[in-house]
């Protein structure tokens, strides 16, 4: 059994991993890397990226998910609470702040002129993120069309993402096992 | 009322979003649907997301529960969120063994990563119909930001805080001075 300490330590861990979290999910794997790799050896370096791996597969925020792999691990299901809980904190706090400092301001016309500028920024920001996941995304050939089926029920007929991603999931299993089965008899893996 | 209203609107985008970027359409799809926000608040929400510290699904759930209801709106967003952690990965830690041998995740995945893409792609189009082309004529001041912002986080690699805060700067001369 954990101890109280070992959870509370934990929680503070990541009280402070989660106000550097800048830049996606492999930061925190790497904050994570120095500190209980390198620092405190309480996991292997191999260890960490199969937690991060799993975390990765499963839906929800990828960064939570590994710590809640990662405090399970170390502590239980309290341990793994712990450290999701505290990874949340800081950043719902940060951003409350400057929500709040934002809407005191935002009807200032230089505000409103830089917000302007941000909102232009923000479609390219999305479709360099988009190219980054395009990699390795497309397995099979078939996974094209699933792309190209989700980009026209959303855009064209207003599906709800809820279906869309369902449709990925039947389709991704479909597409797999097919490929599979068939290469069988002559795949190398 | 419209606490548990978040908070399952949070779950349904929990659950069925794989990291990151992947979360705006179905932020997007549930705050239109509901009329928690405007498409302006959206974009407002990506870049204020990527400029604070935090995961953008989280920073995201902050933001649009404090928009809709205020702080406790924050936090119940956030829990919601928070569940796929709190159920589907609590299971996952307890299994992880078996479950990192899994082959099943990785089949579906192979079909919920394009299924995203397709998604993030029909994102893209609309919001560039919402922010280039407001009041039915073109913004050509935006559309000179976003051109040049986009080989710069492509081919330069420049980081997305650092591109905010030189569209910012842009926003300041093209709508603030000119």
């Amino acid at each position: 059994m954990a101890s109280k300490g070992q959870i509370l330590t934990l929680f503070g861990d990541f009280l402070k991993i989660g106000c550097f979290t800048f830049g996606g999910g492999w930061s925190i794997v790497a904050q994570m890397h120095s500190l209980y790799v390198e620092k405190r050896h309480t996991i292997t370096g191999e260890e960490l990226l199969d937690l991060a791996s799993v975390a990765k597969s499963l839906p929800g925020v990828m960064i939570t998910n590994v710590a809640m792999l990662y405090g399970h691990r170390a502590a239980g299901i309290l341990g793994g609470f712990a450290c999701v809980i505290g990874l949340a904190i800081p950043p719902m706090l940060i951003l409350s702040a400057i929500t709040f400092g934002y809407s005191m301001i935002e009807s200032n016309p230089w505000v409103m002129a830089a917000m302007s500028g941000i909102r232009a920024a923000i479609v390219p920001i999305i479709i360099s993120a988009a190219v980054n996941m395009i990699h390795g995304a497309f397995r099979f050939p078939p996974c094209y069309l699933i792309a190209l089926l989700t980009f026209s029920l959303y855009l064209f007929w207003g599906v709800s993402c809820v279906w869309l991603v369902l449709i990925g999931v039947a389709a991704g299993l479909l597409i797999s096992e097919f490929y599979e089965r068939r290469g069988k008899g002559n795949a190398v893996h | 009322m419209l606490f548990i209203k978040l908070f399952l609107s949070f779950i349904k985008i929990g659950f069925t979003s794989f990291g990151g970027i992947s979360m705006i359409p179905l932020i997007t799809d549930e705050m239109l649907s509901n009329g928690w926000m405007t498409t302006e608040e959206i974009n407002d929400i990506v870049a204020i997301a990527e400029m604070t510290p935090g995961p953008l699904g989280l920073n995201c759930a902050t933001y649009a529960g404090l928009k809709t209801a205020g702080f406790a709106g924050a936090v119940v967003a956030n829990l919601g969120a928070l569940m796929p952690a709190f159920t589907l990965c609590v299971a996952a830690a307890i299994f992880f063994e078996k479950f990192k041998k899994s082959h099943r995740m990785q089949q579906i995945l192979s079909g919920v990563r394009p299924a995203a893409i397709g998604m993030v792609a029909g994102v893209i189009v609309s919001l560039s119909l919402s922010n280039y082309f407001a009041d039915s004529s073109l913004d050509l001041k935006g559309v000179v930001i976003g051109a040049a912002m986009l080989p710069l986080l492509l081919k330069f690699k420049v980081s997305v805080p650092k591109v905010i805060g030189l569209s910012a700067a842009l926003g300041l001369l093209l709508y603030g001075i000119l």
